[in-house]
């Protein structure tokens, strides 16, 4: 039986009087890869910004690994293990890739001033580890031979790399993805369900994305969550969902509100 | 009258370019790398200048115990701007700020019995009475001369750009660590920067803080320089010569800055010697009106032109 | 007393709100701080001097030409400086660094012009207004009166005219508008003209208030004016108007000596930062603005 690594519990957020998250409730198994699915507006996006800590929640409650992150500022809910990206991948432009990576090492005495100062030795080998673990997350991704130039001059496909790449080095324990699909070519994305795949084998990884490519959702998900108008209509198997009536009318818009 | 080759004017302009090189390196460890927009930047100068200057006179205090105030009073004025402030959009930040560099001015004009008022330092002690504030400098600066067999210009120069060019050597060295890879990240982009774990208001608080504590210690220097100074010469204008600087250097690179100090100190000074028309038919007032005309067009040229700055890389605009 | 202050906070707001109108028009569309607004202001004031004292026009006529003159600096620049600079994607800052070193030139070519000696203008001096307890010098009740219209006529461009309204429809998404077919250049057009009418005529109005006035009659009052548009929620024509009138009243109303021996009135401008501050501090977006998004 399968423990929940996130709860969602009527979670309500409006926009300028429009409820854009209305009373969701979800759960995540651990271990698990589970697709957020819907229309456009259905809250998706809104959602993952208040799990995520971007955007605060009116109502409700988020938990995380059994504690509750609705209250917490966004850095410290990544501190704990949940990491999230976004649409636009947010390479650091006039940054070096290597660089990019390495900020992503999570503790590190080297990134506040007073060890810096203090135990410039623990900053040092930590600093030594992490860029032994971003040249491999580079080499996995073949980004290695960018290792050094400006992330800028990296394509579409190369950036989603690189913040996967990213995200890893984190070291999570669930990774929110939104939209991972979008842009993408149809290889690279292959290469990327890859990873992600691999990932929850080897490392009980969960993940939960937002995707609009269905045949991905089907394909990859263990578990589909459907929403619908702010708030989840349907869960369950791929299988599950693609029966589901409520699936396919929100879908095609016949669906009213309840 | 300076003539064009006289060694005493080019060393002062020397001086005060290694006094804005300091001012100018904090403008760089805020907006450079950390993409802050402090447009009060003056204020700290200030703070450090006034700190120093009131404790010697009024509180009799040692003067290199005072300037450690001042810096000291600077990060912490630094730290009470941010701490509500930070938080606010990008453009407002830089409105808040300037707004709090001419609150310190003026309350720096009007308190004449904590500031000596408008008239400045002179009359930090009271009408009449003698109020001197770095009789200890003079000493020093007395010391470096018989040791250094050199004049006094040529001892405050060595003096001012030694200092000044350790804090360029540190602030790089400083820069290079995960600590500088942090505050960078938050210039590229914030939100990824937390999505990556990192407090990004805690960051912008310290970077702000050490920008304005290499302006106190700029506004030090100053005040051993003149000798003597009075609100006005911290006004919203010093502030913008240092974003100039910072700009014509190239932005993120602390080595610029001197470079850019001095280019500043060349432009601001050469224009005195313009003894040719147009310029010849203007008296002194009216120069000063087309130095500042000057910089303005520099600033506009710059950013229409070469926005990277002298020694920035033009990839780098593009990536922005 | 306490109406007396009031009356001077109305003439102080209205300046402050037209200016403030001025700048907000502009920022809503262009995104630009501009930094210079004070010294375009200062230009509508003295150009003003040139006709009314120089040429000796009638104020009312000398106010019109300049501005008409301070509408087109504003159309000059945004031809040579803001639009070449918009097309090289010049960022938000660049742009402000820009408006920073035009304030520069700008204001030092008026020293250079015209000296740094302070101007006053040949109106009647010995009018006085009385209303209730409050007394008004001929230039204040006149400034109030003026201002009011203007603001009431840039109420009624904003809201009713079609040109009003594609500002509108830009400031709100610039993109999207120029996807439905606006015209921008042209509407860009029409807000500096506006943004340059006001500037104008507040700078006018700033001369005629403070009775004699130098070059750095604009960029004193800058900053009250950007805390004006930035209290009212920054982009927000309706919101700068009233910051600005909001700030004028507090700014003399705080000198009243019934609160606590009020403030003393060289202190006024850091009254109206230490509102913006504080406003900002429990409010963020300002008094009209809207929450960020992520």
């Amino acid at each position: 039986m399968s423990t929940a690594i996130l709860e969602v519990q009527d979670v309500v957020r409006r926009f300028g009087g429009l409820r854009a998250v209305d009373e969701a409730s979800f759960h995540v198994d651990e271990g698990s890869i589970t697709a957020l699915i819907g229309p456009n507006g259905a809250g998706k996006s809104t959602l993952f910004n208040v799990i995520s800590g971007f955007l605060s929640a009116e109502r409700g409650t988020v938990q995380f690994e059994g504690r509750r992150i609705d209250r917490a500022p966004a850095h410290r809910i990544a501190q704990r293990g949940l990491v999230r990206t976004f649409q636009v991948p947010r390479a650091l432009t006039r940054m070096s890739v290597l660089d990019n990576v390495l900020l992503a090492a999570t503790r590190h005495p080297g990134e506040r001033l007073n060890e810096l100062v203090l135990h410039p030795g623990r900053a040092r080998s930590r600093e030594r580890r992490a860029r032994e673990r971003a040249a491999e997350l580079l080499a996995l991704f073949r980004l290695d031979t960018h290792a050094g130039e400006y992330a800028g001059v990296l394509s579409g496909g190369q950036r989603k790399l690189l913040d996967f790449a990213r995200v890893l080095m984190a070291e999570p324990r669930l990774v929110l993805l939104d939209e991972p699909m979008a842009g993408v070519n149809p290889a690279l994305g292959r290469q990327l369900v890859e990873h992600v795949l691999r990932l929850r084998t080897e490392t009980g990884m969960t993940f939960l994305f937002v995707e609009h490519d269905l045949d991905i959702v089907m394909e990859a998900s263990d578990r589909v969550i459907v929403m619908n108008e702010g708030h989840v209509i349907a869960t369950g198997t791929p299988a599950e969902i693609r029966g589901d009536q409520r699936v396919v009318d929100a879908y095609l818009g016949t669906a009213r509100a309840t | 009258m300076s003539t064009i080759a006289s060694f005493g004017f080019w060393s002062f302009v020397g001086i005060v370019a290694g006094i804005y090189t300091l001012f100018a390196l904090g403008v760089q460890v805020q907006f450079g790398y950390a993409g802050l927009l402090n447009f009060g930047q003056v204020a700290f100068m200030g703070i450090g200048a006034y700190t120093m200057a009131i404790l010697v006179v009024k509180e009799d205090l040692n003067m290199w115990l005072a300037a450690g105030c001042g810096i000291v009073l600077a990060i912490l004025a630094a730290l009470l701007l941010g701490l509500p402030t930070l938080r606010l959009r990008a453009d407002y930040f830089a409105i808040t700020t300037i707004a709090f560099s001419e609150i310190l001015r003026y309350v720096a004009t009007n308190e004449d019995r904590l500031t000596g008022g408008s008239q400045g330092t002179i009359n930090l002690a009271g009408i009449g009475q003698a109020s001197q504030y770095d009789g200890a400098w003079q000493s020093f600066l007395g010391k470096v001369e018989r040791n250094l067999h050199v004049g006094s210009d040529a001892a405050m120069l060595i003096l001012v750009w030694t200092v000044a060019l350790l804090a360029v050597a540190a602030v790089t060295l400083l820069m290079r660590t995960p600590w500088g890879r942090v505050l960078k990240s938050i210039r590229e982009d914030e939100d990824a920067a937390t999505s990556l774990g990192k407090n990004v208001f805690l960051y912008k608080l310290q970077a702000l803080a050490l920008g304005a504590a290499l302006g106190a210690l700029a506004g030090v220097f100053y005040a051993w320089q003149f000798s003597f100074f009075s609100p006005d010469d911290f006004a919203p204008l010093i502030t913008f010569f240092a974003w100039m600087i910072v700009i014509l250097g190239g932005l993120g690179r602390a080595w610029t800055v001197p470079v850019g100090a001095v280019v500043f100190g060349v432009i601001f000074a050469g224009t005195r010697f313009f003894d040719f028309p147009p310029f010849s038919l203007l008296d002194s007032t009216e120069r000063a009106y087309v130095r500042l005309i000057v910089i303005g067009l520099v600033i506009i040229g710059l950013m229409l032109f070469r926005p990277q700055g002298i020694f920035g890389s033009r990839k780098e605009m593009v990536l922005e | 007393m306490f109406m007396q202050l009031l009356a001077n906070g109305l003439v102080t707001g209205s300046v402050i709100a037209l200016a403030a109108a001025g700048v907000s028009i502009v920022y809503g569309i262009l995104r630009l701080v501009n930094f210079a607004y004070g010294d375009y202001m200062t230009f509508g004031a003295f150009t003003a001097v040139y006709f009314n004292v120089t040429l000796e026009l009638p104020i009312v006529i000398a106010t019109l030409l300049a501005m008409l003159a301070t509408a087109l600096l504003s159309v000059a620049f945004e031809l040579v400086l803001w639009r070449p600079l918009r097309a090289r994607n010049a960022g938000f800052m660049s742009l402000f660094l820009v408006s920073v070193g035009l304030a520069l030139v700008l204001r030092h070519v008026i020293y250079l012009v015209a000296g740094p000696q302070s101007r006053t203008y040949t109106v009647d001096p010995y009018k006085v207004y009385v209303i209730g307890s409050a007394r008004l010098s001929g230039a204040q009740g006149i400034a109030i009166v003026v201002a009011a219209v203007g603001i009431v006529l840039v109420g009624i461009l904003i809201a009713r005219t079609g040109v009003g309204r594609m500002m509108r429809a830009l400031a709100d998404d610039l993109p999207l508008a120029a996807v439905a077919g606006v015209r921008t250049s042209r509407v860009i057009l029409a807000a500096w003209i506006v943004s340059g009418l006001l500037a104008g005529l507040a700078g006018v109005l700033a001369g005629l208030v403070q009775t004699s006035f130098d070059p750095q009659l604009g960029f004193t009052l800058l900053l009250p004016i950007f805390a004006a548009v930035i209290l009212g929620g920054i982009g927000n024509v309706y919101g700068a108007l009233v910051g600005g009138l909001t700030l004028g009243l507090v700014m003399e109303l705080s000198t009243w000596p019934e609160l606590h021996g009020g403030v003393d009135p060289t202190y006024k401008p850091v009254v109206a930062f230490g509102a913006l501050i504080l406003v900002l501090l429990l409010r963020p977006q300002g008094l009209f603005g809207r929450a960020r998004v992520v």
